[in-house]
């Protein structure tokens, strides 16, 4: 007899093992109307980035952001919200990181100061949202798709007008070398943004299990109304949840300008930044909202990216593919029983 | 002169899926043309019986035949198509559509005419306003729509919930005319009840169901108050628990005049006061839906009071919050331990520190837990008060409704409280863990503690009480001590008598 | 000011409302049954890239329109199926569809077009105008009314929105719920599917991979504005259309520019989004049980 607990957490691998397998068949399904060979796509997609040392290399690279916006995301649902807001939370942080290659200040500054500026820049943007929803009862879906567009737009613009690079238009100024994360491995891409991505994952175990205001996020998320006989403040909760989302991705930001080899800075449209908050959604779901899941998710989904490049060159798919394949499984774990559902259609007796 | 059964119901019994059993083989008849009154306590199953017959519900085994023919509902429009119809006791309306919508919906554009169910309104004496919004209404007005919606769409068998838990006495007269009529237009209700004082006035016959079996099948013309009384609450009971003599002490709790609204926005409290003394138990009694759970809520900060005041340890403390109560000495036993009192999904642990989680005991300056005082604590709780768990940090929901409830009684007494607010504290427990929890209650009392005890278990309330006092539609029908209390008085004040009237019916 | 100016100002923005409109139409019937689609921005770009790739394959906008709508009508089938009978998380299942859409048509315009990002139509290939009016913009008013007096006015209407607001009411008089919930968000899929072929072939004559840009948050949010009325949605999405517009326009005033970096406009519609929807508080009023999937026993 399995103790509960461990059997729920195998119930709940296996059910989304069937929902990440469900996703990539219909993605494959999309991908032969496409005229692609997805046998060779998927192929290409994840042998190299887990069996080669450079792509295993690039797959923690890649996984780095993803951990932290998928706290930001995880820490709301564990207090009962939809915080989706990681996207714009993380272009405000990297903004906060990158104003510091047009500033001069002593070298051992930099990377203390990028650092505060992102979480704080991060922590600001998310408690717009959580003031709106805890004070005016703002659905907080809407609220950070709407924040996440305006910075954006914000940050574009800064792009554009107060920190371009002047030698090269396709991206902000850099921020200096005494700025910038000391890479792990030569010549990949990998840095010590992936010490410090993991370092904040532990640290959200460690408040969300170990410490007063995490028990308050978590009861909240369980039960409100029994949360509230206990005399825990709910509106209080949904505050600490934006905060402390915001400074995950903010962070998420700084990650991805003090640590992201060549440019260390921000490019043409957000384009390295746009869309990592979104691969934190599926990675937060995929690990059940859990730091432990969320690592090995981060992983998966880390090294799709990785190898996305590989499935566009030699398999020639488009590597947008693999954001599809995400969107597919996500609705695929938003059915309950999937694998209850499944397995009485395949095997019949259980 | 013996009619037709229209209904007839054999074996009937209904476990639900979290094992509790609410019916154990109950059979019911239901002549055409009469009134049958369905009387019993909470928890007894009347609301459940009929959910069955209403198609609400399946049974778990039993036999329901209709006109004699053998019939499965699986949904309640199979039970609509043969004429059988249930309101419920807070009636099924869309708040926002006005009453002829209400009325309506569901049917299509052909069915819809707004002639016919004028004559039906004439023809049953029940009028409403066609326009008028349903939240807007009273909930006398509310019923009359459910009602009409059933009768629009031809039920011979209407089958009424507690209809008058909401109703004034004009509605009530009311009402009982419009069943009148309809009994004697061939229609047939049921009507459930707890209140012995209508039963009687309108039904032909009773059928009084007591903890999941029948008690008795009467007529109603050959019974009376004293008979009834007994069939739904049972023997006398013999005081188990040896109380020690205490002398109560000083108030802890007053409650002046407390008038409190439910979530309809009606009243549900209509001017209560109370004291609960150190050393003392005071027992509220009465069927649920009178009040009670308003009246707890109130008391604990977690309801809104509109008019009165609550005092406690010499404060005013209406209208505080939750955690302010709790710093001044008030614990609450909440009466669904599921929703309210635990948070199942944790730990063991977990729940035996909820509403202690900020203390010093347990959180350090930087508000980091000290693990090992937690599980200290919690062990200290398990053993203090025999709770049987298995791994601390299982989850709580992997602990048997009895040591649940332990639990909660643990975390909240240790929190050394002067007041303690139980509402249905041994509500679903096993016989064990009732007892456990009802002399736990009394040594808390013999050591000086005050006690609010809520309770529709007219055993807990006897047993344990030192004043009790019987809650109906919002008011205390009367306070009376003890010694002087016994089943009959009480049964007579839950049906709505009060103990002046109560008293004057000692002698038949 | 003259009347050339206002009118272009108000084609542009009937132009700007349209697609929310429709898709806020659609939203408020799928909503007062009692299921929530966040999805409608994805379902808007889906429809949008399957509009172009049919006008284009068959030179047809006709065709293009159908695709749209065809679209836009099995995704919502698909989430209304997966919301009523199997019980989803209808925000998770809304999310997916987001994140399966962006990631699709960015990959379809590499795929079908072999081009990256972008795509453009020849202007013939859009859906002619009626002095200088889209017929779609046209309908989508008639729709609003139409929806309108569907919800208001007849049986079927009250059948809807009483699984919205109390689906045991509804059971209780034989209304099939999960059936009815499946079918009212096919509809908000259709609408939202023409808002798609609007915006493609009809408005822009392009598709880019960001073609939805937070319209079909901005639906809801517009939903939420009309307290659930489809007349009032014609007024919000008005409203927030305007304020599209409004941003387009702020960039040519000449001393802004050069105060105020350009692309800082580019949040007027978000900013007023929010700006409304939080003074909604109180003031609006959802179906009871929306978003909640109905259980029995």
């Amino acid at each position: 007899m399995l103790d509960a607990r461990l059997r729920e957490h195998l119930t709940g691998f296996a059910e989304v093992v069937v929902a990440i397998v469900a996703g990539m068949v219909i993605g494959g399904l999309v991908m032969v109307i496409g005229g692609y060979n997805p046998v060779n796509a998927y192929y290409q997609l994840f042998v190299p980035s887990l069996t080669t040392g450079y792509g295993v290399e690039m797959t923690l690279s890649f996984a780095t952001p993803i951990i932290l916006t998928a706290l930001t995301f995880a820490v709301g649902v564990r207090a009962g919200l939809f915080n989706i807001g990681a996207e714009g939370q993380m272009y405000m942080g990297a903004l906060g990181a990158v104003l510091f290659g047009a500033i001069s200040i002593p070298s051992i500054l930099y990377l203390p100061l990028e650092f505060i500026v992102a979480a704080v820049l991060g922590m600001i943007w998310g408690i717009i949202a959580g003031i709106l929803k805890a004070y005016r009862g703002v659905n907080e879906v809407v609220s950070t798709i709407m924040l996440n567009w305006i910075a954006y737009w914000i940050v574009e613009s800064m792009r554009v007008y107060v920190i371009p690079n002047p030698v090269d238009a396709s991206k902000t100024v850099s921020v200096p070398p005494a700025g910038r994360l000391p890479l792990l491995v030569e010549g990949t891409e990998l840095s010590a943004a992936i010490i410090i991505s993991i370092l904040v994952l532990a640290f959200t175990y460690f408040l969300l299990w170990k410490t007063a205001v995490g028990y308050e996020i978590r009861a909240v998320g369980y039960n409100p109304l029994a949360s509230k006989y206990g005399g825990i403040s709910v509106r209080r909760v949904a505050l600490y949840s934006f905060i402390i989302g915001g400074f995950t991705a903010g962070i998420a930001g700084f990650c991805e300008v003090a640590g992201r080899p060549p440019s260390y800075a921000i490019t043409t449209g957000l384009s390295n930044l746009v869309g990592l908050g979104f691969d934190g959604l599926t990675v937060s779901l995929i690990g059940y909202n859990h730091p432990v899941g969320i690592l090995l998710a981060s992983i998966f989904i880390g090294a799709m990216k990785a190898g996305s490049r590989n499935m566009q060159i030699y398999a020639r798919v488009p590597l947008e593919m693999v954001q599809t394949v995400q969107g597919l499984i996500i609705i695929a774990l938003s059915i309950p029983g999937l694998l209850r559902i499944i397995s009485r259609k395949i095997g019949g007796v259980r | 002169m013996p009619s037709e059964n229209i209904v007839e119901m054999r074996g009937i019994v209904k476990v639900y899926p979290d094992g509790t059993v609410a019916l154990r083989g109950v059979d019911f008849d239901l002549r055409e043309g009469e009134i049958h009154g369905l009387l019993g306590e909470n928890g007894a199953g009347k609301t459940t019986l009929m959910k069955i017959l209403a198609g609400v519900l399946k049974p778990t085994r039993g036999v329901i035949k209709v006109h004699g023919r053998r019939v499965v509902f699986s949904n309640p429009s199979d039970a609509l198509k043969l004429g059988i119809g249930m309101v419920a006791q807070y009636p099924a309306l869309v708040p926002v559509f006005t009453a002829g919508e209400n009325i309506f919906l569901g049917l299509s554009r052909r069915m819809v005419s707004r002639e016919r169910l004028v004559k039906l309104m004439n023809e049953t004496g029940l009028k409403v306003e066609l326009e008028a919004v349903a939240e807007s209404l009273p909930m006398g007005v509310r019923q009359k729509i459910e009602v009409l919606k059933m009768l629009y769409r031809g039920v011979r068998v209407l089958i009424l919930d507690e209809p008058t838990t909401n109703l004034t006495p004009v509605e009530t007269e009311e009402l009982f005319a419009t069943l009148k009529k309809l009994r004697d237009q061939g229609v047939s209700v049921v009507f459930i009840s707890h209140k012995l004082k209508e039963a009687l006035a309108i039904t032909d016959r009773i059928t009084v169901l007591r903890r999941g079996v029948v008690a008795g099948v009467v007529e109603t013309s050959r019974t009376n108050p004293e008979e009834l009384a007994k069939l739904m609450v049972g023997r006398e009971i013999l005081f188990e628990i040896k109380k020690k003599s205490v002398k109560p002490g000083g108030e802890v709790l007053t409650v002046e005049d407390l008038w409190v609204r439910g979530d309809g926005g009606e009243w549900a409290v209509r001017g209560v006061s109370l004291a609960v003394r150190k050393g003392e138990i005071f027992g509220v009694a009465g069927v649920e839906g009178n009040g009670q759970k308003e009246l707890v809520e109130a008391v604990t900060g977690l309801r809104r009071v509109e008019k009165g005041r609550v005092v406690f340890l010499g404060r005013d403390v209406t209208n505080s919050d939750p955690q302010e109560l709790y710093k001044l000495g008030l614990s609450h036993i909440p009466e669904d331990r599921v929703a309210m009192g635990l948070i199942v999904n944790m730990s063991i642990i977990e729940n035996a520190i909820l509403g202690l989680h900020r203390s010093r005991e347990f959180v350090n300056n930087f508000g980091i837990f000290k693990n090992r005082r937690m599980v200290e604590h919690t062990l200290k709780l398990i053993k203090e008060y025999e709770i049987v768990a298995g791994n601390l940090n299982n989850p709580a929901r992997s602990l048997s409704g009895g040591n649940q409830q332990r639990l909660v009684l643990a975390r909240e007494l240790s929190k050394n409280p002067s007041l303690i607010v139980a509402s249905n504290p041994t509500r679903g427990l096993d016989v064990a863990s009732t007892e456990y929890i009802r002399r736990r209650l009394v040594d808390l009392r013999d050591q000086g503690k005050a006690i609010l005890l809520v309770s529709a278990d007219l055993d807990e309330i006897l047993e344990l009480s030192d004043r009790i006092a019987v809650m109906y539609e919002g008011r205390f029908m009367g306070v009376l001590d003890s010694k002087e209390a016994d089943v009959r008085l009480i049964g007579l004040m839950m049906g709505g008598y009060t103990l002046e009237q109560a008293r004057g019916m000692r002698v038949v | 000011m003259n009347w050339s100016m206002i009118w272009q100002l108000f084609v542009q923005t009937l132009n700007a409302s349209t697609p929310l409109l429709l898709a806020a139409t659609g939203e408020i019937i799928g909503e007062s049954a009692g299921i929530a689609n966040i999805g409608l921005e994805g379902i808007m770009l889906i429809s949008a890239f399957m509009a172009v790739y049919a006008d284009s394959a068959f030179a047809n906008p006709l065709l293009g329109v159908l695709a749209g709508l065809a679209t836009g009508l099995l995704l919502g089938v698909v989430h209304g199926y997966i919301s009523a009978y199997m019980k989803g998380n209808q925000i998770v299942t809304g999310t997916g569809v987001n994140l399966f859409a962006a990631g699709f048509v960015a990959y379809s315009i590499i795929a079908f077009f072999h081009v990256a990002g972008y795509y453009t139509i020849d202007l013939s290939l859009t859906v002619p105008k009626i002095y200088g009016v889209s017929p779609i913009s046209i309908s989508s008013l008639i729709i609003a009314v139409l929806a309108y007096y569907l919800l208001f006015k007849t049986q079927i209407g009250l059948s809807i929105r009483a699984c919205g607001e109390n689906p045991e009411a509804a059971d209780s008089v034989g209304v099939r719920v999960e059936l009815v919930q499946t079918l009212t968000s096919s509809i908000a899929g259709l609408l939202t599917g023409l808002a798609g072929a609007f915006l493609s072939i009809d408005w822009n004559a392009s598709i880019t991979k960001q073609m939805s840009a937070g319209r079909g948050f901005i639906a809801l949010a517009t939903v939420n504005f009309a307290n659930w009325n489809p007349l009032l949605g014609i007024a919000g999405s008005f409203l927030f259309g305007f304020f599209w517009v409004l941003g387009e326009w702020i960039k040519n005033i000449g001393w802004l520019k050069q105060l105020i970096p350009v692309d800082l406009f580019n949040t007027i519609p978000y900013l007023a989004t929010l700006v409304v929807v939080a003074g909604l508080i109180g003031r609006s009023r959802p179906p009871k049980y929306v978003g909640v999937p109905y259980k029995r026993e």
